[in-house]
């Protein structure tokens, strides 16, 4: 369960969100969607506390991002777009040293299906620069997840990821939607959002045009069209076309 | 073409030094780069007193007629000339020794990625390497101007002097890149690897050994008696250097350095065109001997970008650690989560930090020291190795935590991930400081049991000094250790975690003023905030220490000044940690970093 009231986050003179509000239920995921540069992972750097925002209010999992940050933080996992590993910790010692810091008491009985899941159990022992990327970024989920977080980020999971990568990735966060989790994500892919999302929000040099399920989306953007993509609906909420 | 990479070159260095100059609009930078330029300008080029040679520096072209000769016994010049050979010659030998791999220019991806396809020669693109490189000359050649500024004995002035190191520094780049060739020529005849090795390094070994050989049995004497002077220990030096046939492989060697050495201005125009020769010999000699060294290059850029990569992402210059490690210590999933840190962070650097280690080396210590006390003949020798002991002790109290940096100035990276954690910032603060704190403890823990069991062996040291309080004394410093090596950290972690761009321009190399200026700013605050964290505690020890011995014993005295310090101390380091905590929660790295 997110909620967020009058987002604004402002670098120096420089507005990167300005006064958003959404509310994700738990089970639904966000599509964040937006041209190069308008704010999506501002947002959810906000979104995960990793930077204060400038006015608003966050809500995670009933918890005040600002007042109780802490409790706040138990219940989120955030995933940048590049997996931030440490490069002396082995994929084992990865899982350990998060089981330490959330304080996740069996932490093994947890991470060996996590590993499996994630087809990384065979390289337990290997430190991540033998890693590939793909298998770098399931390490990090593996970590994120670790916790068994209820709110959970995701900055562009899908770039960089060859074709069986993106539908795993798919799946794993279907799967964890399915499990009761609030998800938000930001993406380019469009085509592969509207497999995932079941909301998407639109946002343009950091302010919402549009939000909504993808059929209210589409139907705002359609004009009249009875089926229109939400590529579609996207360069025209954007501006991309000439019309 | 060569215009077009000329421009390219000229471009990318304007640009350069225009963001560094468009930085300066943030005060931090541009007060680095005030003290910075200060800095060079009081040391380099007016020094704090200025005294009558420093005046003939600045002088311009038109009076190096009068060159101020030698300030110190020409004697001297033979010598240093002497040594200044060797030393090229010694680089010279590496250059063909070290290399294992095909020539490669150092281009970098981008330059190959727009270079290599375009329809230029390999020539052309040779030229557009040695363009590079001479403007890393020249640069160079500025930077040792200011540097070899004081050493007047040389004569000559600052512009002959930049002028000779422009000649060493261009040969030198010039000869690397001919060996690279030479060297990928050879391989390709079969002739690579140890046995080339073996074939350089014999051949200047037997050149040297032949040339001793023929030195006369004086010039041989190395240890001279009792009548050591100067001259006795530099005169084997410049014999042997002005023999056949050592002399012959030095002669172009003695060339290029010869406009620096000159002592005036006849000396110099002399010795400006054989160096030109040498220089011009070099040229030649690369652009000739030009192998395809596209493959190898294109490689060599692809290293050094994992380097880069590496560095960005880990927070270390080289290449990441080959395999894991087995962990420290086990660490379970309850418990106090700054741990963790100490865990994660001691695993990136030596396995040799774990307390077996640590107890093998007092024992280790112990055994020596006590050996060494039972010896009536080496008392003086324990006295001193406790002396140095100490003095070690107070260095790694000092500077040890520039060298033990596993804590957030390696962590930067992660930032973002460590501030999604459930923690506090301050936890995360102290959690990144155990790991290099507990080094540095243990370095100073060994240092202080040797110290305790060697000074004052009691027919030598001071009667006060018994040994009950000599081991109060010990085990007070000891509690105080790791109190000490945390407040001793938390300068250069507050520096990364304040000024992250400084910091992260500080460790990259080619800094400019402002980048010297920070340094500067940095060991000062170090300095300043450990006489000012360590005075209260200080004070107050040994306020109560000197008043309590009279009531209640030298010993029982130190502890409680100790405990007095160590309150202290420890609640300095709350305050801090606290703070700096609260900083962390505020950080933005991108934000940083974009500047
Ligand atoms: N730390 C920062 N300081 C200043 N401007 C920033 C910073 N981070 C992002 N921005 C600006 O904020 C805007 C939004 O950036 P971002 O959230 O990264 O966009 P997106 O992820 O949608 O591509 C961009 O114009 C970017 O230049
Ligand atoms: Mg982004």
């Amino acid at each position: 369960m997110i909620e967020v009231h009058g987002l604004t986050k402002r670098y120096g003179d420089f507005t990167a969100v300005r006064d958003l509000s959404l509310r994700v239920g738990s089970g639904e995921v966000l599509g964040l969607v937006g041209p190069n540069g308008a704010g999506k992972t501002t947002t959810l750097r906000c979104l995960a506390g990793i930077i204060p925002a400038s006015a608003g209010t966050i809500h995670l999992a009933g918890h005040d991002l600002t007042a109780t940050p802490v409790a706040a933080k138990r219940a989120l996992a955030f995933f940048p777009d590049e997996p931030r590993l440490f490069e002396y910790l082995t994929v084992r010692q990865h899982l350990n040293f998060v089981a330490r810091i959330y304080g996740v008491r069996n932490h093994e009985t947890i991470a060996q299906p996590l590993l499996e899941e994630f087809e990384i159990a065979d390289k337990a022992d290997q430190l991540p620069g033998e890693l590939s990327r793909g298998m770098k970024q399931k390490l990090a989920i593996a970590c994120g997840l670790l916790h068994g977080p209820q709110v959970l980020f995701f900055d562009e999971p899908l770039t960089g990821l060859d074709p069986l990568g993106i539908r795993r990735m798919k799946n794993s966060i279907l799967q964890r939607a399915r499990a009761g989790a609030t998800i938000v994500l930001s993406s380019h892919l469009l085509h592969l959002l509207e497999e995932v999302c079941t909301h998407v929000l639109i946002l343009k040099k950091g302010e919402k045009i549009a939000d909504g399920t993808i059929p209210e989306v589409a139907a705002r953007f359609s004009q009249g069209e009875p089926t229109v993509n939400l590529e579609e609906v996207f360069l025209r909420a954007t501006g991309g076309t000439e019309g | 073409m060569l215009n077009a990479l000329l421009y390219l070159r000229l471009t990318s260095f304007r640009n350069w030094l225009l963001s560094r100059v468009r930085r300066l609009r943030q005060p931090k930078y541009l007060i680095g780069a005030i003290v910075g330029t200060a800095y060079l300008y009081f040391f380099f080029i007016r020094g704090f007193t200025p005294h009558p040679q420093q005046a003939a520096t600045t002088r311009p072209m038109a009076e190096l007629q009068d060159v101020l000769p030698a300030a110190v016994p020409a004697d001297w010049l033979p010598a240093v000339a002497a040594f200044g050979a060797i030393a090229l010659l010694i680089v010279a030998t590496l250059m063909w020794v070290v290399p294992f791999e095909r020539a490669a220019l150092g281009f970098t991806e981008a330059e190959i990625a727009f270079l290599f396809p375009a329809p230029v020669t390999r020539r052309s693109l040779v030229h557009f390497r040695l363009l590079s490189s001479q403007l890393r000359s020249l640069a160079g050649a500025g930077v040792m101007v200011l540097f070899s500024q004081r050493w007047t004995f040389l004569g000559g002035n600052a512009l002959t002097h930049a002028v000779g190191w422009w000649f060493v520094f261009s040969t030198l780049s010039l000869h690397f890149t001919g060996a690279n060739f030479t060297l990928t020529r050879l391989a390709d005849l079969g002739v690579g690897g140890w046995r080339r090795r073996g074939l350089v390094l014999g051949g200047v070994a037997a050149i040297v050994a032949a040339t001793w050989l023929r030195l006369s049995a004086a010039s041989r004497t190395l240890l001279p008696g009792n009548d050591a002077n100067f001259s006795t220990l530099t005169n084997p030096a410049i014999d042997l250097t002005t023999t056949a046939p050592l002399s012959w492989l030095l002669w172009p060697l003695r060339q290029v350095l010869g406009p620096f050495f000159a002592i005036d201005a006849r000396a110099f125009w002399l010795a400006l065109s054989p160096a030109l020769a040498v220089v011009t010999l070099h040229y030649l000699w690369v652009v000739r001997s030009a192998v395809a060294f596209e493959d190898s290059s294109v490689e060599a850029a692809q290293k050094r970008r994992d380097r880069l990569d590496a560095w960005h992402a880990g927070g270390r210059r080289r290449s990441g650690p080959a395999q894991g490690r087995a962990a420290p210590f086990a660490l379970g999933a309850g418990g106090r989560p700054e741990l963790a840190f100490l865990w994660k962070n001691l695993l990136s650097t030596w396995p040799y930090f774990t307390p077996r280690v640590w107890l093998g080396c007092a024992g280790g210590i112990i055994l020596g020291a006590v050996w060494l006390r039972t010896q009536p003949d080496l008392r003086a020798l324990a006295v001193g190795a406790g002396g140095i002991a100490l003095m070690f002790a107070g260095y790694t109290a000092v500077v040890g935590p520039q060298f033990a940096r596993q804590d957030i100035r390696s962590d930067l990276a992660n930032t973002d991930i460590l501030k999604t954690y459930p923690l506090a910032g301050w936890q995360i603060i102290l959690g990144e400081l155990l790991a290099p704190a507990a080094i540095l403890t243990g370095v100073l823990w060994l240092t202080l049991l040797a110290a305790a069991v060697l000074v004052g062996s009691d027919p030598v040291g001071p009667a006060w000094l018994t040994a009950p309080l000599r081991i109060a004394g010990a085990v007070g410093l000891a509690i105080l250790a790791p109190a000490l090596a945390l407040i001793q950290l938390i300068v250069p972690n507050a520096a990364a975690l304040l000024f992250p761009s400084w910091f992260q321009a500080t460790r990259t190399r080619g800094g400019g003023p402002e980048v010297i200026g920070q340094r500067m700013i940095f060991f000062f605050a170090q300095m300043l905030t450990m006489v000012l964290a360590l005075l209260p505690a200080a004070g107050l020890a040994a306020l109560l220490i000197f008043i309590l011995q009279w009531l209640i014993g030298p010993v029982t005295a130190v502890a409680v000044g100790t405990a007095a310090a160590l309150v202290i101390l420890v609640g300095e380091f709350t305050v801090a940690v606290w703070w700096l905590g609260g900083r962390f929660e505020k950080l933005d790295l991108t934000a940083e970093l974009r500047s």
